[in-house]
């Protein structure tokens, strides 16, 4: 269906592809995999005609091609379904699904009713419920995703491109969304499915390419490859474990941080947990479970009813984020670049935004002192830079997260809430943070760790809260936790 | 064990030498090169233009919209935008001959004036910050609010008279710098420490680059957004009396395309409209290079009617090497 | 009964929400004029007000789009004074000239409003500098033109802004509302007017989705360039002769019915019919100020703060979580 040879791009200081090779066949899911800045996505806008390469041949459906744009890839079959989705949050589902390729009368005017009649269809067709009038800003982002394939299936797509697909997903949604592909993949469409998880490649892929550095590494059938073996392809040397190092004695540490039958208005119902020193708990759940929620909630960033708070078994009331500063309550969010981050600053003030009074004398900011204390956070964390003064806009997703990491790990830090740590960085800045994780636990600082994924809770957590719906469902202690009662617990419809 | 991270995305190779080192150089000290060329050139074609005379007369017409644009760079930087400076600016010139036109009085009058300031930008950032009403449209209303305030408060138009202190402060100088100058150089170096030193303009950073980060790291961003507002203000009704000094007579008019202009020399200067970058020496330069052009033309013989048109050929080059291509 | 909630909340969210704000605003301003006089509520009165409403109409029609895609567009002022100036500079008095030099200036408006709109999208800079400079240059064109008022128009050409079809409805003020519902129509049912809403709610979206994003950037400038030649031919119809800031009050002007009506300067939510009835609702507020006796100075005042009023009510939700 599409066979890449010899592609290479550049971009203005980067090399970001080099004789690249690629080959996807009608009827396979296959996987495309790499560590972040592989060249994954310059290969897929290649592929999806957003960039022109410099040199190189694409075969597509049996002739040689040369995209003028996407929309010249999209008219011959090529959907992309990028990371952010492509909608339109002001327009309703069918209007969506049909942008660009407008339902239209013998006038040439919109045909309203038949743009809602045949987007009901086709979401019948594929067993996607989801109402076509609704606007898409009021769709779960779930639901989004499906509006996004159904916009694939307007057209005669023979390649479908899904970027990161389960990064917002969880779940039974994950399940749903796996069936619907298999579908496809069964009804003769090419699909080319990005991802960090191997998990879901070998569940659901049939062969797997792997990237580095911009270059091709090798391309395995997924039924007769080994898990290690792709880590090693990916990162050029072997892992035998992901995680660190437990040192378990913290089971009866002292308890830092306790919540008490907190509530948010529609997303978090009674929760109660409690964190110990230097104990790494992980929070569970599926993606909407109100996790993240209960996390803006203690850290005070978002409105609770109800509830009580106590840090050191002192109350504290009215949590805002400045109090919850000064009590060492750290937050590390899921969004980096949307929330963590001031992308115009540099690593130095990016990194002691949460604690700026401590370098200011007089109101004026000593940046020589701010300077030192920089070096040796980018030294102790390994952040990979020119120096405390790169601007974190230029710098992998793994390293800002580990910019952002180093903001809250100071002295004054008791509790840290990490959201996602994990989330789009690639498997080698994974260990960093895990083995960062780790260490700030061993300096005596409660974590709590939300994840969606299962190696990450079962591989890190001394002990997991699970979350369902917005009501914690149960808790397990170290020899209690697995994936089964784990999902149990994320899954379990209570006693209603 | 060694790093396994990523390096930087956006690594420089050898061969981009005009994208990695001369295109940073560009947009961060473009403006500065522009701005010595355009004297020099200038003076090539006519040495009066560079003549002691003609460069103290350009910074005299600086001065009042130096100040101005440094209060609109806080409010830009902060992903706002103030058009009712050119309104506070006459209101405080109006205020300026309300009192007995004595020297007397001198005191009062600033005091009153920066009042009126701070209470505009005070009411601008509290729409803003608290009503979410988009920039633009707050300080639109208030121009238009203050505007008619003044129209009703001198019937049409100003009576009174400006202290002579202001006249002396407006025309006078000091070994042949101009008073309105020094002035204006003091307020550029105290907010330059403000913004570029101070842990208040390390803030405005944050909160203009991302107010969600700013938030989560306990910055109280609405704080720090009306401070702008309120300080943009406070400036722009202290330009007021110094240009209403400078001019010598008051009309409702005073600082007519004052929030124009101070947007457009702000922008030049590199203070992005999306917040979170600028500079006050880089506000400074665009406002100079507005006043450079002006004179300019005048220098040369030509019709005056094309100050406006270079103007405007100037803004939209400046700003569209501004522009992130990346994106 | 589902899809009937969900239609009314998409009703309600949908930026129609601002229709139901807006005609309340006009029925208070109704009660209170009639309060206020008698001779408010006469059809004399009302049709005088109708037909004051016809030049804030046609630019703030072109406005309504330039905004929807998120853009705005300053320069409309400034074209309405250097359209205004060659239309009475170029007739002359003489009336053969009329239909030609209408003509004309109707597409040199056009073509102002086309170059706005390309250098948007050649620049990447955001339209409120491209048209704050745009504007500067056509200003000072305009100036080269003519320092004062310049030219004179035949008597007859009074009848766009003067003229009545059967002595009561104005002319002007009713080919405004035609405007208005072709271009309602224009966005309701083409695929331009639906990619400009998609413009103006997802730019990135839109670009990716291969939506002709250029064009609709540049036809939405090019028609409130026009629309803008359009407000000038009226004006000097009303006034008799153009000056050189002749529109000098109209760029913000333009922009306060666009948003009264609801109309976000965000961008991909409103629409036209809202901005029709800012437009009454602003005419409406000048004629009861009128009858309240108010100083013109303070009807500046309560525009303002009609403004503040209209624009807090569509209070976005707040994106910081």
């Amino acid at each position: 269906m599409l066979s890449l040879q010899g592609i290479s791009k550049g971009f203005p200081g980067v090399q970001a592809l080099t004789d690249m090779q690629l080959e996807v066949r009608q009827g396979e899911i296959h996987a495309l995999i790499g560590e972040n800045g592989a060249g994954k996505s310059t290969l897929t806008r290649v592929v999806a005609g957003v960039h022109q390469p410099d040199t190189g041949s694409i075969d597509f459906d049996g002739a040689l091609v040369s995209w003028s744009g996407p929309g010249d890839a999209k008219r011959h079959g090529i959907h992309v379904i990028y990371q952010e989705f492509v909608l339109f949050p002001h327009l309703s589902v069918a209007e969506n699904i049909f942008i660009g390729h407008e339902r239209r009368n013998r006038l040439g005017l919109i045909d309203h009713r038949r743009t809602r009649s045949d987007a009901r269809n086709l979401l019948d067709k594929f067993g996607i419920d989801v109402d076509p009038t609704t606007l898409v800003r009021d769709l779960s982002v779930a639901d989004q995703q499906m509006v996004e394939i159904a916009k694939a299936l307007v057209h005669d797509v023979k390649l479908l491109i899904l970027d990161e697909p389960t990064a917002v997903i969880s779940g039974p949604e994950v399940t749903v969304l796996f069936e619907r592909l298999r579908a496809l993949r069964n009804a003769g469409v090419a699909i080319l499915y990005i991802s960090h998880r191997l998990e879901e490649i070998f569940d659901l892929c049939d062969r797997v390419t792997v990237l580095k550095d911009g270059k091709y590494v090798a391309t395995r059938m997924i039924a007769s490859v080994e898990r290690d073996e792709l880590i090693s392809l990916m990162v050029g040397r072997s892992l035998s474990e992901l995680f660190p190092k437990r040192n378990t004695q913290s089971a009866d540490s002292p308890v830092v941080l306790e919540v008490r039958n907190l509530s948010i208005p529609g997303r978090v119902h009674n929760a109660s947990i409690t964190l110990r020193r230097g104990e790494i708990t992980g929070l569970a759940g599926m993606v909407g479970a109100g996790r993240s929620e209960l996390a803006f909630a203690i850290f005070g960033a978002m409105r609770s009813s109800g509830g009580q708070i106590f840090v050191d078994g002192r109350e504290i009331h009215d949590m805002t984020p400045r109090r919850a500063i000064a009590e060492g309550i750290g937050l590390v969010t899921e969004d980096r670049k949307g929330q963590g981050l001031a992308m115009n600053l540099n690593i130095a003030a990016n990194m002691t935004a949460s604690t700026l009074s401590q370098f200011t004398r007089f109101g004026l900011i000593d940046f020589a002192r701010e300077f030192k204390v920089a070096k040796q956070e980018i030294e102790s964390y390994r952040i990979a830079c020119r120096g405390p003064s790169t601007s974190v806009s230029l710098m992998s997703g793994g390293n800002q997260q580990k910019v952002i990491v180093a903001r809250w790990a100071r002295t004054s830090t008791k509790v840290l809430i990490l959201d996602e740590p994990t989330r789009g960085v690639d498997v080698g800045a994974k260990i960093e943070i895990y083995r960062i994780m780790q260490e700030l636990a061993d300096q005596g600082i409660a974590i709590l760790m939300i994840s969606s994924e299962l190696p990450e809770i079962i591989g890190m957590s001394e002990r997991v809260i699970v979350m369902r719906e917005g009501v914690i469902t149960g808790e397990l202690t170290r020899d209690e936790i697995t994936e089964e009662t784990v999902i149990e617990l994320a899954t379990r419809r209570y006693a209603s | 064990m060694m790093s396994v991270s990523a390096m930087p995305e956006k690594d420089a190779t050898s061969g981009a030498f005009v994208h990695t080192k001369l295109m940073p150089i560009l947009t961060h000290y473009g403006i500065f090169l522009f701005l010595v060329l355009a004297i020099l050139v200038s003076g090539l074609i006519t040495p009066a233009f560079v003549s002691r005379d003609n460069i103290s007369n350009m910074l005299m017409q600086l001065a009042p919209l130096g100040i101005v644009v440094i209060g609109q760079a806080f409010v830009i930087l902060v992903r706002g935008l103030d058009l009712s400076v050119a309104s506070v600016m006459a209101t405080s010139a109006v205020v300026a001959t309300s009192f007995s036109g004595q020297n007397g009085d001198a005191a009062w009058v600033v005091l009153a004036a920066i009042s009126v300031g701070i209470a505009t930008g005070l009411i601008n950032g509290l729409l803003v910050t608290k009503r979410n009403v988009s920039p633009f449209l707050a300080t639109l209303a208030t121009m238009i609010v203050l505007q008619g305030l003044r129209f009703a408060w001198t019937q049409g138009a100003p009576s009174g008279n400006v202290p002579p202190f202001f006249r002396s402060i407006g025309t006078g100088a000091f070994y042949g710098v101009p008073y309105n100058v020094v002035i204006m150089f003091i307020v550029a170096i105290v907010l330059a420490i403000v913004l570029h030193r101070s842990a208040f303009g390390r803030r405005m950073y944050i909160t203009g680059g991302n107010p969600v980060t700013a938030k989560l790291v306990g910055i109280s961003s609405d704080r720090i957004t009306i401070a702008a507002y309120v300080i943009c203000g406070a400036l722009a009704a202290g330009a007021g009396l110094i240009l209403s000094g400078f001019v010598g007579v008051v009309d409702n008019f005073v600082g007519r395309g004052f929030e124009l202009d101070s947007i457009v020399a702000a922008v030049m200067g590199g203070v992005a409209l999306s917040g979170g970058r600028g500079t006050v020496a880089g506000a400074l330069a665009g406002a100079a290079i507005l006043v450079v052009i002006s004179n300019a033309v005048v220098m040369f013989g030509l019709p005056v009617q094309l100050q406006t048109i270079i103007k405007g050929v100037v803004i939209v080059v400046a700003a569209s090497l501004y522009v992130n291509r990346s994106h | 009964m589902q899809a009937v909630l969900q239609n009314t909340s998409r009703y309600l969210s949908g930026g129609r929400s601002g229709h139901l704000i807006v005609i309340g605003l006009l029925v208070v301003m109704f009660i209170v004029g009639a309060v206020l006089s008698d001779r408010f509520a006469t059809s004399n009165n009302l049709l005088n007000v109708y037909e004051q409403s016809a030049g804030l109409a046609f630019v703030s029609l072109g406005q309504t789009l330039t905004i929807l895609t998120g853009g705005i567009d300053l320069s409309v002022g400034s074209i309405i004074s250097l359209v205004a100036m060659l239309t009475s500079g170029l007739i002359n008095g003489n009336p053969a000239m009329v239909l030609p030099v209408v003509l004309f200036v109707l597409v040199l408006g056009t073509l102002i409003g086309v170059m706005n709109g390309a250098a948007v999208v050649v620049t990447g800079v955001h339209p409120l500098i491209v048209t704050l400079g745009t504007g500067a240059i056509v200003q000072g064109v305009a100036l080269l033109y003519g320092l004062g008022p310049t030219g004179k128009v035949p008597l007859n050409f009074d009848t766009f802004a003067y003229g009545r079809i059967a002595g009561k409805i104005s002319i002007g003020a009713t080919i405004a509302i035609a405007l208005f519902l072709l271009v309602w129509f224009i966005l309701r049912y083409t695929r331009s007017g639906r990619y400009v809403y998609a413009v103006g709610d997802d730019p990135h979206a839109a670009r990716l989705m291969a939506l002709p994003h250029k064009r609709v950037l540049i036809g939405v400038y090019a028609a409130s360039g026009f629309f803008a030649a359009l407000t000038a031919v009226y004006l000097v119809s009303r006034f008799g002769v153009g000056q050189p800031y002749t529109g000098a009050n109209y760029t913000l002007a333009s922009i306060t019915p666009v948003v009264v009506g609801g109309t976000m300067l965000a961008g991909g939510r409103g629409g036209v019919i809202g901005t029709l009835l800012g437009v009454y609702l602003v005419s409406l507020l000048n004629n009861v100020l009128n009858f309240m006796d108010v100083s013109s100075h303070f009807q500046l005042v309560v525009q303002g703060l009609v403004i503040i009023l209209a624009v807090s009510v569509y209070v976005e939700k707040r994106r910081v979580a």
